[in-house]
């Protein structure tokens, strides 16, 4: 079961409109390395954790990466609101106007749709957890290039906040792994 | 106990950062820990120079609500933290006191300005449905 609380994990308020930012930024939901993949990938997982430690922890970061989808799209919605249909044309994002107008839809900064083969289950607790492990890592990287890619402060400083997650989250499932392996899963 | 001894795989640790599990000493006050998105001061990695930004109020209610905001991140960091550890009385002494903590916060929040949460709506009409919701920004003021 879900409560949902009336305030993003992390302040979200963007002023300026920036609909190239808004293209890249997407892929932190909708794409391979992203926050829904990411929520979805953690979500599926916790069925087959061995025990309360993997069972809590999958179960709980899936929980706060629901959080950060909500955060990336809120910085998309954002970025675009004002943006007039030549401006989203201008960067490319005519095609996602035509099928999507201002919605908010989890592609990748190419436009690709969101797919469930962007993550893996196979019930061996080691493979699944290694794998979060990575999937970490590549968000990380993947937070690192877009705050290459801005200078405005109002994203930078949610990109910095989420980038942060990845540190902690990979250090938790660090841990995790280390544990199951002694443990001889 | 979890981890009694901590010896790493020898490759691994050349790709992964140090993890230290002797926390006691290192969590960091809410605020600052949220605004480094990290409660361990020595897991937090910054990004090249580019640390973290201060966030400002310009009102009551947004101060409140950032005070809320700081009070569940910790909470969270420290829950996934308690999931590995939850032998770690410390920590989970800390973690009680942060959650009565955003609890007197959310109620005194709650009834000046309206639920964070459904069932925080207690006032004499539907007040779940006020905007702003998290994803609108009325003027760049309402959620710091």
């Amino acid at each position: 079961m879900f409560k949902y609380v009336k305030h993003t994990n992390y302040p979200v308020n963007i002023r300026k409109k920036d609909v190239r930012m808004a293209k890249y930024l997407i892929t932190q939901f909708g794409g391979s390395n992203g926050e829904l993949a990411a929520a979805m990938r953690y979500f599926s997982q916790k069925f087959s954790m061995p025990d309360d430690y993997g069972k809590a922890l999958l179960n709980d970061i899936a929980t706060e990466e629901l959080g950060h989808c909500e955060m990336i799209a809120t910085m998309v919605h954002q970025l675009t609101k004002n943006a007039s249909i030549k401006e989203l044309e201008a960067v490319g994002l005519g095609g996602h106007y035509a099928e999507h107008a201002k919605g908010v839809y989890p592609t990748d900064a190419n436009g690709v749709p969101f797919t469930v083969t962007y993550f893996a289950v196979t019930g061996d607790p080691l493979a699944d957890i290694m794998e979060d492990m990575a999937a970490e890592q590549k968000a990380r990287a993947v937070y690192e290039n877009l705050i290459d890619m801005t200078d405005d402060e109002d994203v930078l400083k949610v990109l910095l906040f989420l980038r942060q997650r990845e540190i902690v989250h990979f250090n938790r499932f660090k841990e995790l792994y280390e544990y199951y392996k002694k443990k001889g899963y | 106990m979890l981890f009694e001894d901590n010896n790493f795989d020898v490759n691994m640790s050349l790709f992964m950062p140090d993890v230290n599990f002797n926390r006691d000493n290192n969590v960091l006050e809410p605020m600052e820990g949220f605004l480094r998105g990290n409660m361990f001061k020595d897991e937090y990695k910054p990004y090249k120079n580019l640390t973290y930004f201060k966030l400002n109020t310009t009102s009551e209610k947004e101060k409140m609500l950032l005070k809320i905001m700081a009070l569940s991140f910790a909470i969270n960091d420290l829950n996934l933290y308690l999931d590995l550890h939850s032998e770690n009385k410390e920590m989970f002494n800390l973690f009680k006191k942060y959650v009565e903590e955003k609890d007197v916060l959310c109620k005194e929040y709650e009834r000046i300005y309206g639920p964070l949460e459904i069932t925080g709506d207690k006032g004499t009409k539907y007040d779940w449905l006020d905007s702003p919701w998290p994803w609108d920004n009325k003027g760049g003021s309402m959620y710091v």
